[in-house]
């Protein structure tokens, strides 16, 4: 790999053991794919954890190179994981661990927005700009919606990005990895009318058919909500590993079919009907009981939007008592929903809205009264709630929030 | 039989192959405290991938996983090596964060030449394997 003269000094330890041992990582990283140079890094966010990793990665480092966001747990978790109920015994050290991640880091430039949804707080990359993150769903949304160009980079690689500025330049940094590789065309379904969770269960059926290989979708109006691709794209690296989805006619690299998969014949074509979509409720609606503890939304955190309507079905209502109904956001989004009296509506009819915190692992187990069944619209929580053991319904908002004031699930 | 493929991590090792005919994400589908593989209806359930080289098509799933495995490694849970048909970046950094000896793209699927119980010699830094049939 070719190494520009700054890049030479941080590889041989002048700039200390952090900044060669990061540079070292990204070229190891680089080399499985070819790639003969590291790039600059316009966008970064990266977690906190890895323990004493952590602390080695960042030995000697004064100031990170990156502008850089921090992921979902970093800051908050605490606070929301006692309001959510979470015994005492497991919050034990939570605070602590916080305050040491928070003191470690800010001095060195990391912004704690504590989010998995970074752009919707303000580190948005655009069109041709390299980001480095982790989250698979950010990575898609970014690629595929802004079109900024970045890898599913885990997040010991966001890591070392984020210390560097540096990544290397291979996979979908590069024009010709960009293209489709496999067509989805959606027939005889009336997307205008499918909900979130009808998104969420075809985009789980096309990961799991894609497997590492972009996508290219046909048949998706070109009016879409933003909401909804979220809940589109959110799960298709979670049944598979996709982190470029096109969608002909709304996405900025795909205005036809021909121009998103570059000219070539796709590997496969897949037919998305009513078969299909089917098939991906299925398999994330595993429950066996109709009995729902825990309704959780918010994976990726909450849009504005998203909670308005969260707001406008619990308005006047009461949630059922042995029920927790919990909205997770970012906390700037939730400063709004404050100011459009969201979070007063939700809380009124007896749900909690916290922020900062990943929700995807539910502490289902860890609760004061531990609870076994759960409810959500996400598709990536369900797979991966009931991957854990838990018993998932998976639906819309307006099924999830019916089933909160009911106690139970209504078939 | 000797297998020839690229390099994804740097090493040496040996050690008996489990194989599975799934892409493989260390969130979700391994139990870190155990070194065994968690969900139902999965083609390895309940078996221990610890110890031993861990032969799968590619990676899926959260971009957590080096992480996760960080956290089993501690505790012994992490396989001694992976095999890959072609391994997805967030594998990658998994083997790289956590010293795996990794390879992929071999010059035949170890899908198909590979079986669980087979002995495997990997110079994963030169890309050669050696199948040991059982």
């Amino acid at each position: 790999m070719l190494l520009t003269d700054l890049q030479k000094r941080m590889y041989q330890g002048e700039y200390g053991p952090g900044f060669q041992k990061a540079i070292k990582m990204l070229i190891e990283y680089g080399e499985v794919w070819d790639a003969d140079r590291l790039v600059n890094v316009h966008s970064a966010h990266t977690g906190l954890g890895g323990g004493d990793w952590l602390n080695e990665i960042l030995e000697g480092v004064d100031q990170i190179r990156a502008v850089t966001t921090t992921h979902a747990g970093t800051v908050g978790s605490f606070q929301a994981r006692k309001a959510m109920g979470v015994a005492e015994n497991y919050l034990q050290g939570g605070e602590q661990v916080e305050k040491q991640m928070l003191d470690l880091c800010v001095p060195k430039g990391f912004i704690p927005a504590s989010t998995c949804t970074p752009y919707l707080v303000g580190n948005l990359p655009t069109a041709g700009r390299v980001f480095s993150w982790p989250g698979s769903s950010g990575i898609i949304i970014s690629n595929s919606i802004f079109g900024a160009r970045g890898n599913r980079d885990a997040m010991p690689a966001s890591m070392v990005s984020a210390i560097t500025g540096l990544t290397p330049d291979m996979l979908l940094l590069k024009k010709e990895c960009r293209y489709g590789e496999v067509l989805f065309k959606i027939e005889d379904l009336d997307m205008e009318n499918l909900n979130e969770a009808d998104y969420g269960a075809i985009g789980y059926y096309i990961g799991a058919v894609a497997e590492t290989r972009n996508v290219v979708v046909e048949g998706i109006p070109q009016n879409v909500a933003f909401d909804k691709l979220k809940s589109f794209l959110t799960p298709q690296p979670v049944s598979g590993a996709v982190a470029m989805c096109h969608i002909v006619g709304v996405t900025p690299e795909a205005p036809t079919v021909e121009e998103a998969l570059g000219h070539k014949k796709p590997e496969m074509t897949v037919k998305i009907g009513k078969k299909e979509l089917k098939e991906g409720w299925e398999s994330l609606h595993t429950a066996e009981k109709d009995e729902v503890q825990v309704v959780s939304f918010g994976c990726p955190q909450l849009g504005i939007n998203e909670i308005g309507k969260i707001a406008r079905l619990l308005e006047g209502k009461k949630i059922a008592s042995g029920v927790k109904l919990v909205a997770s956001t970012a906390e700037q989004v939730y400063t709004l929903a404050k100011r459009m009296g969201y979070v007063e509506i939700i809380e009124n009819a007896g749900g909690i809205i916290v922020t900062g915190i990943c929700i995807m692992g539910f502490p289902y187990g860890q609760l004061e009264t531990p609870a076994t069944t759960g409810a959500t619209n996400s598709a990536k929580a369900a797979s991966y709630q009931a991957r854990s053991g838990t018993n998932i319904q998976y639906g819309s908002f307006e099924d999830c929030i019916n089933a909160a004031i009911k106690g139970k699930w209504e078939r | 039989m000797i297998l020839h493929g690229k390099t994804v991590k740097k090493g040496q090792v040996e050690g008996e192959a489990i194989v599975s005919q799934l892409p493989f994400s260390y969130l979700g589908d391994l139990n870190p405290e155990k070194g065994t593989v968690a969900p139902k209806g999965h083609d390895l359930e309940g078996q221990s991938i610890a110890g031993k080289i861990f032969v799968f098509p590619t990676g899926k799933g959260s971009t957590v996983g080096p992480y996760v495995a960080n956290m089993a490694k501690k505790l012994g849970n992490t396989p001694s090596g992976m095999i890959c048909v072609d391994v997805e970046p967030v594998m990658a950094m998994v083997a790289i964060m956590n010293d795996i000896p990794m390879v992929h793209r071999l010059d035949q699927n170890p899908l198909e030449v590979i079986s669980t119980g087979d002995y495997i010699k990997m110079d994963a830094t030169r890309g050669v394997v050696e199948v040991i049939n059982k």
